[in-house]
């Protein structure tokens, strides 16, 4: 089976009981609770379903109950995999086509109408609804917050990676993991706070109500006063030609079957966006043991923050930049990903186009806000607020503080005198920064003494290594007067400690210092600088140290060029970081340039040349829930002078499962290549639900069937 | 100053076809909506159900036009709005019910319309797993079906704009012009459209634009939701429709559309009046309740979407069509009462032949032979006879 046994930073999951279930009749195992979708891929099944229309192989895409692509036959019902827990003995299978409904013609014994009544009612327990709620919670509203996911946090839950932002206010330095124990505890402190998950919200109805599709079986109406809609991002997704095999998914997607579902989902990626999301992919795929080809952009310069990027470079991952994915190729998955570079105008340039060997193609273009619920509730009247990914998309630090300052928003919305921290407001905008201006850090001569070196040249909203220095040794250079400023070693007082190598989230601060008396005895020998002086370096390390001290490793400089290879002198680790201090001798002249450790070899980005592909977008399916392609949409909207995307829906275009979350931002491309302006285009309307729910779970006839008394313990109010 | 022949108030289930019909026998004729599309009032709202099954003739009449049309827009056309002869099921549950569809079948039979009185074993077989228990069977129509709003919307904007029809969207009616009692223009969107005749097409806006023209037309609106489910292999044959009422809703009806997803809708109660096109937390619950009763094993087949539309309703269920004699070129084709989708495309090739032969206020069906329609629906009547099967 394909899981990581052995990952460096998360337990690996000894709770979970093995169990066994049915794969279209084969008898396979799995871990009680986990995803179907995920208990297949650790199996080596990626293929669920094939297309009613025409017959096409569908996958797991978004694993975040999203899409619908990973619906399969579950116990005879049509199920998402990718939110369906696997319990003993379950029948999974392949669906061919359109499901059967099940001939269930029991009469119908017990309807019921279950509500419940809040004061706030907040969609999502991610980072910015838990801080919502515990600044709600400290006013004393009764607050209700409702997550889809089996686990509060949001995406935190998928973050390995140690935080950027400021220790102080977000927690900087610590992983996203712990971050989001550490604000559900927060917000469950306060009394009058209820979080319920497996609670995907449905629909936002004009009663002031919401209907919660609870524990995906039942029907809970909650009326509340107040929304804060805090539902987060959906990643964005792009269209070439391929994109609908199996094997391509969203970056974050490939997160959620990595890091938290433990399944080791492929052997090899490719991975398309260098914004944070694509970049931290790589990092995540590197520590559970899958190989990165590459990471793919499209502009002429990394999206995400620059001192993530060179961490990438350094562990042996090369980021290709004016570049594109041209095609995913495979019979029933990706086996293949054909990328070029692109000219000025986007166009592939002739002989630059190169094939990669590889099982999966992740999409990391971009996020944007699930603001159906705003949407929703603006239009009906009812009092709302968005903060987080669903307000503006930034990273998490910044959505903690955005839920703080909805939260004061809405209290004083509510009639509630308060007075908001400014600098709250201050904090969550600088947290939300792009990166600034990138500056040239001086050489650095290692002296007998520790001291740290920088590998961090961009303004970023950052600042952990100065708070953790315990003698104050590192101080932000203020040009901003805020964490967006650099840091800088001010003095000669380091101790060597290591606080700083290990706190820091880019990995980009290194000790040096030259080896004790090796200076002394090197002049004492010649009386000038001698070519064998030697210098030590402390190195960061986020992968499974079980080497023995001694093995010699690739050592690179801030790019990721090599620069030596030394041996580990030995191997410290700081277990509050979770992470090792490696310690190496190499040549004096080098130690201050080196950077970082290669973690994967040369070979893993290897490719061979290849044919640019003819141009295939046209017949590329664009829809993919009722595979309609990009052509059939563009001569639809020139044979009809179509103006309003809502009249796609008759190509059924947006009528499909998932309701045109995934396309939506795909069809402007439509409208474009029909000479059409997107922008004098009328936008879709939105109607619930949100998400597909059977008709039994309406009237909670599941309730019954259950028994009332279990129903109501697994998580009702 | 725009001229043409005639024109349309409203992109909608009624305009849009009149309109085809009208430019492919050669006339000039404007489409104005203020919608930014085609069918985006209550057509996009409409379930997709066009039935001949009414009690009063001209319906009837009027309907077996529309189902003539849908059944042939992919021959004639190569216009595929998923038409599916799927018939319709009245089914009772009751003595009173069964009685009522019973005194029915010789009026239906008498104006076209072919209609029996089928068993509950038949039932079980055109929709199997409906509940058994309690059936006495119940009216069925096999040549009724239905067929996709929104694409049916498309192919006849298709056919207009292919005979030549200029459409203008986005446009609010803001004025008519009248000389005496004769409209000589109205404008929308600033700009003034002249014409011989005019057509108010606006569905749930019809008493709107009357009012601007001078006129009162009794043509309220009333707000009813629908919803659709996610498709499945196709497992039951006809439009379902279940007239009792209960405390909480009426009469409420449901069918497989050809690509296998279940369209539902149900009428409240009471009655909501308005225009309010917003979302309930009540409907689904409601009747989301009736359909599992009614057909136990829909309880796994998974809702995917809700939307909310409008009747426009007048007080006796019948539409009103004709020429008011406050605007005499005028020509009202209103208050389909939640029927102008089944209506529109018979209708439009109805008015566009009275149209032709010279149908105007003094003699609204010309030389045709559609008096008995302008007779039935006339904005004169007194509007007490109520529509039995609205």
């Amino acid at each position: 089976m394909n899981r990581i046994e052995n990952h460096p930073i998360l337990q690996s999951r000894k709770d979970r009981r093995q169990i066994r279930f049915y794969f279209d009749g084969d008898e396979i195992a799995g871990f009680e609770g986990e995803p179907v979708a995920s208990a297949l891929i650790a199996s080596g099944h990626h293929v669920f379903s094939h297309h009613h229309k025409d017959g096409a192989p569908q996958g797991l895409f978004c694993a975040n109950g999203q899409c619908s692509q990973c619906t399969m036959l579950i116990d005879g019902i049509p199920k998402k995999s990718c939110m369906t827990p696997l319990s003993e003995g379950m029948d999974v299978r392949t669906l061919y086509g359109l499901p059967h409904l099940p001939a269930e013609d029991e009469p119908l014994v017990q309807a019921e109408r279950r509500s419940v009544r809040t004061d706030i009612f907040i969609i999502g327990a991610g980072p910015a609804g838990l801080a919502a709620a515990t600044e709600l919670g400290r006013m004393g509203y009764q607050v209700l917050v409702a997550d889809d996911k089996a686990q509060a946090g949001g995406k935190l839950v998928l973050q390995t990676h140690k935080f950027f932002g400021s220790e102080a206010d977000c927690y900087a330095g610590t992983r996203g993991i712990d971050i989001a124990h550490i604000l559900e505890d927060e917000a469950k402190r306060h009394p009058s706070v209820t979080i319920l998950t497996n609670a995907p919200v449905v629909g936002i109805y004009k009663d002031r109500k919401a209907g919660i599709y609870l524990n995906y079986e039942s029907y809970l109406l909650v009326e509340f006063t107040a929304l804060v809609v805090a539902a987060g991002a959906r990643e964005k997704a792009l269209h070439f030609p391929g994109w609908d095999l199996p094997g391509v998914i969203g970056a974050g997607a490939f997160q959620t079957l990595v890091n938290r579902d433990l399944v080791k989902a492929y052997r090899k990626i490719l991975i398309i966006g260098s914004g944070n999301v694509g970049l931290i992919a790589a990092y995540h795929a590197l520590q559970a043991g899958i190989t990165v080809a590459g990471i793919i952009e499209v502009a002429g310069r990394v999206n995400g923050y620059q001192v993530h990027a060179d961490k990438i470079r350094r562990m042996g991952v090369p980021i290709s930049l004016n570049s594109t994915i041209l095609k995913a190729e495979g019979r029933d998955k990706v086996e293949r990903a054909i990328v070029a570079a692109v000219d000025e105008k986007g166009q592939p340039v002739a002989g630059t186009a190169r094939a990669y060997e590889v099982d999966a193609v992740l999409i990391a273009a971009g996020l944007s806000p699930c603001n159906e619920f705003l949407e929703q509730a603006r239009r009906y009247g009812i009092m709302a607020v968005a903060a987080g990914d669903a307000a503006e998309i930034a990273e998490a630090s910044s959505a903690m503080y955005g839920g703080k300052t909805a939260a004061m928003d809405l209290a004083s919305m509510l009639g509630k005198k308060i007075i908001v921290n400014p600098e709250w407001e201050t904090t969550r905008k600088v947290l939300a920064s792009r990166p600034g201006d990138s500056y040239e850090r001086s050489p650095v001569v290692p002296g007998s003494e520790w001291r740290p070196v920088f590998f961090c040249s961009e303004e970023i909203p950052c600042n952990p290594c100065a708070t953790v220095c315990p003698v104050g040794a590192i101080q932000l250079r203020p040009m901003h007067g805020n964490i967006m400023d650099l840091p800088y070693f001010e003095g000669n007082r380091c101790t060597g400690c290591g606080s700083c190598v290990a706190v820091c989230p880019g990995l980009a601060i290194t000790l040096v210092r030259r080896i004790p008396g090796e200076k002394a005895l090197a002049d004492k020998a010649s009386g000038d600088k001698a070519s064998g002086d030697r210098a030590q370096v402390v190195l960061p390390w986020e992968f499974n140290a079980d080497f023995d001290i001694g093995t010699e490793l690739d050592l690179v400089d801030q790019k990721g060029d090599f620069v030596e290879r030394a041996p580990v002198v030995s191997k410290r680790r700081v277990s509050s970081r979770n992470t090792w201090l490696l310690t190496f001798h190499v040549d004096i002249a080098h130690a201050s340039k080196i950077a970082g450790i290669r973690v994967q070899p040369q070979e893993a980005s290897a490719f061979q040349s290849a044919e640019i592909p003819a141009d295939g977008a046209a017949d590329t399916v664009l829809c993919r829930c009722e595979r309609v392609t990009l052509g059939e949409i563009v001569e639809f909207i020139r044979n009809n002078k179509v103006r309003d995307i809502n009249q796609l829906k008759s190509l059924r275009v947006g009528m499909g499962a998932c309701g045109g979350k995934t396309c939506s931002q795909l069809v402007g491309k439509a409208f474009r290549l029909a000479g059409t302006d997107p922008a004098e285009v009328e936008p879709a309307t939105q109607r619930p639900l949100f998400m597909e729910m059977p008709m039994g779970a309406a009237v909670n006839e599941g309730l019954h069937k259950l028994g009332g008394k279990e129903a109501g313990a697994r998580g009702a109010p | 100053m725009k001229h043409f022949d005639v024109v349309i108030v409203g992109a909608g289930s009624v305009g849009v076809p009149l309109a085809w019909q009208l430019a492919a026998r050669g006339l000039k004729v404007a489409v104005i909506d203020q919608e930014a599309s085609w069918g985006r009032g209550q057509n996009r709202a409409a379930i997709g159900g066009v039935r001949a099954t009414h009690s009063d003739p001209a319906k009837i009449r009027i309907c077996l036009e529309s189902i003539e049309i849908f059944s042939s827009l992919k021959s004639k056309y190569g216009l595929d709005v998923e038409w599916q002869p799927g018939g319709y099921l009245y089914v009772a549950y009751d003595e009173a019910t069964e009685m009522q569809f019973r005194s029915l079948l010789k009026k239906q039979k008498t104006a076209g319309l072919e209609i029996d009185w089928i068993s509950p074993e038949k039932i079980a077989r055109l929709a199997p797993g409906i509940r058994t228990e309690g059936l006495l069977g119940g009216t069925f129509s096999p040549y009724d079906g239905y067929a996709s709003p929104l694409m049916a919307a498309t192919a006849f904007h298709k056919l207009a704009l292919d005979a030549g029809v200029l459409f203008f969207f986005n446009r609010r009616v803001e004025s008519i012009r009248k000389a005496d009692n004769t409209i000589i223009s109205l404008t929308a969107g600033q700009e003034e459209f002249s014409a011989e005749f005019f057509v108010n097409a606006a569905g749930a806006e019809a008493a709107d634009i009357a009012k601007i023209a001078g006129f009162d037309i009794p043509v309220f609106p009333d707000c009813h939701e629908a919803g659709v489910t996610e498709p499945v292999e196709r497992f039951m044959q006809p439009m379902i429709v279940d007239i009792r009422s209960d405390a909480e809703s009426g009469n409420y009806y449901f069918y497989q559309a050809r690509t296998g997803q279940v369209v539902f809708c149900i009428t409240p109660r009471p009655q909501i009046w308005g225009r309010d096109k917003d979302s309930t937390s009540t409907f689904l619950p409601i009747c989301v309740r009736r359909m599992i009763e009614l057909y136990p094993r829909l309880r796994n087949l998974r809702v995917r979407r809700t939307w909310r539309g409008m009747y426009p309703m007048t007080p006796d269920g019948l539409p009103i069509i004709g020429y008011p004699d406050m605007a005499i070129n005028f020509l009202q084709a209103v208050g389909m009462c939640g029927q102008g989708f089944m209506m529109g495309p018979g209708l439009g090739h109805i008015l566009a032949q009275t149209i032709m032969a010279g149908g105007s206020h003094a003699n609204p069906a010309g030389a045709t032979e559609y008096n008995f329609i302008f007779d039935e629906f006339s904005i004169n009547r007194s509007f007490d006879h109520a529509e039995l099967l609205k």
